[in-house]
């Protein structure tokens, strides 16, 4: 896999939250996944397994717990708890040793040694042992300063960033300019684009669509003031330039002109999500969050709604992370299709792949609940319940995400894995 | 499908709503049918009537709807026509409702349990009310019948019947005493069998968190199974094995002391100590008592109930097979025999009563129906007119007839509502003419200007003083057709099933009075039922409150309420739109069980077309207030006609799409000015000229299938659906092919199904390949001749 094509990157993401004292809840555990550009990638479990809390810890509407998320190569998110963890580990382990040589030392001075030289020489060990954990335990803390760093302050590295590029190729044409009023050209249009690329934020390239099209918009803003607001955020001041784009996102998303003065209410539901939509891509983002889109949508708007987000994948090129329950949807619009269940990753592969050779159990039983417009078929249809009690036995072999073939991922132990592997079909 | 009993029928529904633009239109002139245990889907884009069709069943209208016409049957009443207070008595106890949106259905200071228990408490009160009403006021009128048949005068007989009638209530009782207090131990019993089946499963997998709560209910449960026709011979080794099981999991707390746990003492927890393997034996011989007793034959309790209650001996000891037959003929030779004999004759009396009255009813009306049929109606005439036809129609009514006869039942509630109607639309509302007056002048002017304005002006009346009338010389004409018919079938009347019925009905509404419900009981259910729709932890959820669960789980206390009720017709509007699909499959197995177990209608309103397929028995299409296609599913399914029902199908994925999804474009009309034409053809590709400017009647396509399209019309021409509602049929087609082979191989019970189901499917599809082609070519023929005349497809 070439490492240009990854968009996000997501690697052991963990959000837990609080739930009283000494209890959390491991609402997304340990998931890692990757989204290249122009990709689809759909993520489905039912409700309450994590997949809505992974897209909102992404686009950091949460503080994450554990793990990082890269975006373009840059780390957007970043938790503290795995460095803590190994702090932790660490001074255990140096603990361990000391109580041990103290232990040494005592049974030697029992056994008739010389007191000052062993214990001089056991104070040495111990030193050097403590010496080593601090080292250890500062080069944890270097890491984990950098993540806390990174959490913070990704989207002002950015900025930075991006001043410094107008800066070079502002500077380079004012060299290149020959008369005095060039140059004052070029300077203001250097001040113009450094006040919006002080504002730069890389978040922002990324965008969520919401599930609820009704109670995702301002019922008090027009309609152009919703999908503008982002721009106005974003410190664009130019208003023929905003109506511009306004109306051309509100065509490119099957609403006319008109549409821009009016308030949501006065929208049907898909005309609403469509709104959303537009809202989304005018930041022109490159990847897309799609909570749930279509499930509040009636069946012959939901075919207006995939055919538009299709058709913006196809001309924009931009990436989607699409977070939906029903699979017909999801196997129809995504490339490839990540199931979870309780935050964790249970299966990942192609959306053919999957569906033709789906190895987990709890991959089985979703598949098995799928409606089908056929009678005969529904009739017929014997829905599999997933138990992981009785499906694993995971006493003595942990199970861990492991690949069966090539990017067809199962979280499994040793003896499945086996067991799945003699199932594949070709 | 002819001999199905329907429960309700619905019939030229038609509902408007006033609003500040005028009259919206929201179902125009719908019919259907529901019949008993069967289900109804009925499919449409938000907006087509669907809900609103459902909401008037339900008499949960909105204050500015206005009920333009039409009837909705159930169980003798027309409920568009009944009051509030009668409604009370059947919504939610009768009909119940699963609503969409499960936050505003449910109470955000109760907690789930009260919520829960609340309808079975006091459905429970008042169904023993209603039942011993019933039963007492059924039973007294049987006695008099009784009297009749034998001679009223002779005093001997009048005694022996009522004796006869009392003697019934008395043992009656003591038989449902004694099933009750059966069921209820058997209940307990295989209640306790499968927690016990659970509990083994997690010991053997050594997840023993939160059992020993489970471990003390089963104790509970199988300590009270102790009832004589359960568990009986093995009693005392039960009591004991129980009392054994308490003794193991009541270890004596271990003093771990207090433990700091962040900032709460914490107790280690005393479960740690218990000895499951002792704990899974115990139960494994619990277990083998209860199979026992859950597997026994239960005795026949209505004949026992009789012996019990009147023999001089005692209960002779004897197997139950030989037991059941003994009672039997003594119930039989003592009491049953005479009482059937002489419940039939009152019966017979009763329907011979009814049929002089229904004659002279016939004949009032034919002497009555020239005063409906004046063109001005006078309201005295009308009023007394109405009176006299009402007494001479109820008079016909045959009391004892266990199965309600809607019509007859109705009438004069209907008539009433109809006439009233009419005066109400002769009633001159001087507001509206002002309006009308204005926006006529305004709408005249800029037509004068050469404008055509983009608006229209509403109707200044509401109600169209003409179908009114129409509609009160109908229900005069269909109740004479009823009692004419009626009185010509009284020769076919078979007065045996019927006086099986009246038994069975008096059974039932014995068993009414005798069931009651307790807390207790009413927390059992609710748990049960909480268990079912798929809650875990229900003992820690019934003590919440709604805020504290995730909308899939709200959904689910939804639709565990309203099965909670036990009602006879379910409406479910969209109930699992807002779940996902594991949890969605699990409710449509639940509603398909319970539909299974009680013989429930149901009305299933969605729009996922897959959940469809599972759930209904027939389907209605609907689309700007108007059914335009109906049919079974596989007619819906496998040869969808109507080109709104293709648009549907093909805008839909299925796991095999590849293609762009054909959306429908457009929006549904406005149906304040509803289209003159088909209301479809404006977003049809395959609109012909006359779906502009005549709405096409229902055309049948086989006995249960009907479409309105101008599409079937003998001189359309021909035209192909969609090839992706093509192409999937054909795929579904070939899968089942592929099965049937498949299964014919494998084995004798799975052929039972599809070789049944065969005939059947080549039949209908020569059927209806042999009428394509004819009417393709007299469609191919008219066609010709018209374009050369008019130069478009029209009706011919």
């Amino acid at each position: 896999m070439d490492n240009e094509d990854v968009l996000l990157k997501v690697e052991h993401l963990c959000q837990y939250f609080k739930m009283g004292p000494g209890r959390e809840l491991k609402a997304v555990d340990d998931v890692s996944f990757e989204i290249k550009k122009g990709e689809v990638f759909g993520l489905v479990g039912e409700s309450g397994c994590g997949k809505t809390t992974t897209g909102r810890s992404i686009i950091k509407l949460y503080d994450i717990t554990s793990g990082d998320v890269y975006f373009k190569g840059q780390r957007i998110c970043a938790g503290t708890r795995s460095y803590n963890n190994e702090i932790a580990a660490l001074r255990a382990a140096f603990r361990d040793e000391k109580a041990a040589l103290n232990q040494q030392c005592a049974d030697e001075i029992a056994a008739g040694a010389d007191e000052q030289t062993t214990k001089s020489k056991y104070a040495e060990q111990i030193a050097a042992a403590s010496e080593r954990t601090n080292a250890a335990v500062a080069e944890v803390k270097t890491r984990r300063a950098a993540a806390v760093h990174d959490q913070k302050c990704c989207d002002k590295d950015y900025a930075a960033k991006q001043v410094k590029i107008i800066t070079e190729e502002m500077n380079a044409r004012l060299d290149a300019c020959s008369t005095e009023e060039e140059r004052a050209a070029v300077r203001a249009e250097y001040k113009d684009r450094l006040r919006i690329a002080k504002r730069e934020r890389i978040v922002n390239q990324i965008q969520m669509i919401f599930q609820d099209p009704i109670g995702s918009l301002d019922p008090r803003m027009t309609v152009r003031d919703i999908i503008s607001e982002g721009l106005v955020i974003k410190g664009v001041r130019d208003k023929q330039y905003i109506d511009e784009r306004v109306f051309e996102l509100l065509e490119r998303v099957g609403l006319v002109r008109e549409h821009a003065g009016r308030y949501p209410h006065e929208f049907s539901g898909g005309q609403r999500q469509r709104i959303g939509i537009a809202r989304s891509v005018i930041m022109e983002p490159e990847l897309i969050i799609a909570d749930e889109p279509v499930s509040a949508l009636d069946v012959s708007i939901q075919a207006q709604v995939i055919n538009l987000l299709n058709e913006l994948r196809d001309n924009l090129g931009i990436s989607v992370l699409f977070i939906a329950h029903d699979l017909s949807v999801v196997k129809y619009f995504s490339d490839r299709i990540a199931v979870m269940y309780y935050g964790k990753i249970m299966e990942l592969a192609t959306s053919d792949e999957l569906f033709k050779n789906p190895m987990h159990p709890y991959t089985r039983a979703l598949l098995s609940a799928i409606p089908l417009p056929d009678p005969i078929y529904e009739k017929k249809r014997q829905r599999i319940v997933y138990n992981p009690l009785a499906d694993h036995d995971y006493s003595v072999d942990k199970p861990t995400m492991r690949e069966l073939t090539e990017g067809h991922f199962v979280y499994c132990n040793e003896a499945e894995f086996e067991r799945f592997k003699a199932e594949l079909k070709p | 499908m002819e001999n199905r009993e329907t429960k309700l029928s619905v019939k030229n529904l038609k509902i408007s709503f006033r609003t500040d633009g005028g009259k919206v239109q929201a179902v125009r002139n719908i019919s259907f049918d529901l019949g008993r245990g069967e289900t109804l889907a009925v499919v449409g884009e938000s907006g087509s009537g669907k809900s609103v069709t459902s909401r008037a069943i339900l008499g949960i209208l909105a204050n500015n709807a206005i009920k333009e016409g039409g009837e909705i049957l159930y169980d003798g009443q027309d409920l568009m026509k009944i009051s509030e207070e009668e409604f009370c008595r059947i919504r939610g106890d009768k009909i119940a409702m699963i609503f969409q949106d499960p936050l505003s259905s449910l109470n955000p200071i109760m907690r789930i349990g009260k919520q829960m228990t609340e309808a079975m408490l006091i459905k429970g009160k008042i169904n023993q009310r209603e039942s011993r009403r019933a039963f007492n006021a059924t039973l007294q009128l049987l006695n008099e019948h009784m009297d009749f048949a034998r001679g009223k005068d002779n005093a001997e007989y009048v005694a022996q019947d009522k004796q006869l009638c009392k003697n019934f209530d008395t043992f009656e009782r003591k038989h449902l005493a004694l099933e009750n207090a059966y069921n209820a131990a058997h209940e307990y019993a295989t209640e306790a069998l499968s927690d016990i089946d659970d509990v083994l499963f997690h010991i053997e997998k050594h997840v023993t968190d939160g059992l020993l709560g489970e471990i003390k209910e089963i104790a509970r449960r199988a300590s009270k199974t102790l009832d004589r026709y359960v568990v009986n011979e093995r009693a005392e080794a039960l009591v004991s094995e129980i009392e054994t099981l308490k003794t193991i999991i009541r270890v004596s707390p271990v003093d771990t002391g207090k433990k700091l746990v962040g900032r709460v003492i914490h107790r280690e927890l005393k479960t740690k100590e218990i000895d499951y393997a002792a704990v899974a034996t115990s139960l494994g011989k619990i277990k083998d008592i209860l199979t026992e007793a859950v597997g026994k034959i239960a005795p026949n309790f209505f004949a026992l109930g009789y012996y019990l209650t009147f023999a001089a001996d005692p209960l002779p000891d004897m197997p139950t097979d030989a037991l059941n037959a003994y009672l039997r003929k003594y119930l039989d030779d003592n009491y049953m025999l005479e009482f059937i004999r002489l419940a039939k004759s009152g019966i017979e009396h009763s329907a011979a009563q009814s049929l002089e009255n229904k004659k002279k009813a016939v004949e009032v009306i034919d002497a009555i129906r020239p005063t409906f049929t004046r063109d001005a109606y006078e309201r005295k005439d009308i009023d007394d007119a109405v009176k006299t036809l009402v007494a001479a129609v109820e008079n016909g009514i045959d009391r004892l007839e266990t199965v309600k006869d809607n019509v007859a039942y109705t009438f004069g509630s209907s008539i009433g509502a109809a006439v009233a109607l009419y005066f109400d639309g002769i009633r001159r509302n001087e507001k509206e003419e002002q309006r009308y007056a204005k926006q006529k002048a305004n709408y005249d002017r800029k037509v004068a200007e050469g404008k055509t304005p983009d608006w229209k002006v509403a109707d200044k009346n509401l109600v169209d003083l003409e179908a009114a009338k129409t509609g009160i010389i109908a229900l005069v004409d269909r109740i004479r057709d009823k009692y004419t018919r009626d009185v010509e079938a009284f020769e076919q009347i078979d007065f045996d099933a019927r006086t099986v019925a009246m038994i069975d009905y008096l059974k039932d509404k014995a068993s009414g009075v005798a069931r009651k419900v307790t807390h207790g009981m009413a927390k059992a259910h609710a748990i049960k039922l909480m268990e079912e729709v798929g809650i875990p932890e229900p003992r820690k959820r019934f003590r919440q409150y709604p805020f504290e669960l995730s909308g899939g789980m709200r959904q689910r206390i939804v639709i565990a309420i309203a099965l909670s009720a036990d009602p006879d017709i379910l409406i479910c509007d969209e109930p699992t739109t807002a779940l996902d699909v594991t949890i969605q499959s699990q409710i449509l197995e639940l509603i398909n069980k319970v539909k299974a177990e009680r013989k429930l209608s149901i009305i299933f309103i969605t729009h996922d077309l897959g959940v469809v397929a599972n759930m209904a028995d027939r389907v209605a299409v609907m689309y700007a207030g108007k059914i335009v296609e109906i049919g079974s599913s596989n007619d819906i399914f496998y040869d969808p006609r109507h080109p709104y029902t293709w648009a549907l199908l093909s805008s839909m994925p299925d796991l095999d799409t590849k293609e762009k999804l054909e959306a429908i474009p457009g929006t549904p009309p406005n149906m304040i000015f509803p289209p003159k034409g088909d209301a479809f053809a404006d977003r049809n590709k395959y609109a012909m000229q006359i779906d502009f400017e005549e709405q096409p009647p229902m055309f049948k396509v086989t006995d249960s299938h009907y479409a309105a399209t101008w599409l079937l019309h003998p001189d359309a021409p021909k035209v192909d659906p969609p090839t992706a509602v093509t192409d999937r049929i054909a795929r579904m087609k070939k899968a089942w092919a592929d099965e049937e082979t498949a299964a014919s191989v494998d084995t004798a019970a799975f052929v039972e199904e599809p070789a049944a189901e065969k005939p059947a499917a080549k039949k209908t599809a020569k059927k209806t390949a042999a009428k394509k082609t004819a009417t393709k070519k007299t469609a191919e023929k008219a066609v010709k001749e018209k374009t050369e005349k008019k130069g478009g497809a029209k009706r011919g």
